[in-house]
């Protein structure tokens, strides 16, 4: 709690803020095609990305702490952006799994849990690769124990994709959801003022 | 591991975990067919030597182990740990980016207001009884 006050604090100083929460491009990075899906046959794919904002988390669903922790904390950042953006600005959140193996049976249940729009899925290792690479992301399947149980390593950060289809930022832990919020929106800012230069 | 660990649970001599507090058990609400859960409480040694927390046994769950989630470098990874140390006077905090105690493959559905009862397994031979009830976390509300 104290430590929260502090970062809090530095918020009310000023731009630092902006570096607690996500960190902005310098440049912005164009996405490739990509194709994944769930068990209910829905889709996302590089077209999904355009006209709206995108968060996309890399995550896996046998993980009992870090990506619950996550998505509930993204929800509540959500939540708090939309107290500071226009509607049709209002991020859509998209968890997919690195985990297929594992998953892929019931992957659309995991991020609905969170809000009922966010959206999980998962696919083929290769398109899982092209978009890790491509947001400058990691995974890694560690080798199984005796039992066949393993354990996955990921990034903690979650991609920020603009309307335009680029990789604008990146969310960082705590995400904490009134920063978050105010990363979100200032962000949305320069990418406005950007498009009218 | 598991041996060792079933012997102690098994040893009809065992005694209660003198010395040890157990504080805010809680096991998180996970998202419905969830193969894992994880247990998150304060334990707190009272006494006066160290201890060594080994594992636990939970009651609806084929395993149950010791875990520590880690961020390094932007990279989160769990493992699993063979033992807690607690020296006297110490709180060991199980939480969140932290330890956990990893509940694997469940036996029924969980729902929020459940409650979960784990045997905590010391490497003297003593065990502590833990309800820890299952929880929807609030985010934000800090």
């Amino acid at each position: 709690m104290k430590r929260l006050l502090q970062i809090i604090a530095f918020g009310l100083a000023g731009p630092a803020v902006a570096q607690v929460q996500g960190v902005e491009l310098e440049e912005p990075v164009l996405m490739p095609d990509f194709a994944f899906s769930n068990e209910l046959e829905e889709t996302f794919t590089r077209e999904d990305l355009n006209d709206s904002w995108t968060l996309i988390m890399f995550g896996f669903l046998s993980c009992p702490d870090i990506c619950p922790f996550t998505l509930g904390n993204l929800e509540a950042a959500v939540a708090e952006t939309g107290m500071r953006v226009r509607p049709d600005n209002m991020p859509k959140v998209v968890f997919i799994s690195v985990d297929p193996e594992r998953d892929a049976s019931w992957v659309s249940d995991y991020a609905k849990f969170f809000h009922p729009q966010f959206e999980s899925f998962t696919g083929e290792r290769s398109q899982i690769n092209t978009l890790v690479e491509a947001t400058d992301s990691f995974y890694r399947l560690l080798d199984p124990d005796h039992t066949g149980y393993y354990e996955v390593q990921h990034s903690s950060a979650v991609s920020v994709i603009a309307p335009d289809g680029t990789l604008r930022a990146k969310l960082q832990p705590p995400f904490d959801p009134g920063l978050t919020a105010e990363f979100l929106a200032r962000l949305q800012i320069s990418y406005r003022k950007e498009l009218i230069k | 591991m598991k041996h060792l660990l079933a012997a102690l649970i098994l040893t009809p001599t065992l005694g209660l975990a003198d010395g040890i507090k157990i504080e805010q058990p809680i096991v998180p609400l996970a998202p419905p067919g969830s193969m894992v859960h994880a247990v998150f409480m304060k334990i707190t040694n009272t006494g006066n030597m160290p201890r060594q927390l080994l594992g636990a046994v939970a009651e609806g769950y084929h395993t149950a182990h010791i875990h520590l989630s880690e961020e390094k470098d932007g990279i989160v990874s769990m493992t699993a740990v063979d033992v807690i140390e607690i020296v006297p006077g110490q709180t060991v905090a199980l939480e969140h980016g932290s330890f956990h105690i990893m509940l694997m493959r469940p036996i029924g559905e969980q729902v929020e207001g459940d409650t979960v009862t784990l045997t905590l397994v010391f490497a003297n031979g003593a065990s502590e009884t833990v309800d820890a009830t299952v929880v929807k976390m609030i985010h934000g509300q800090s």
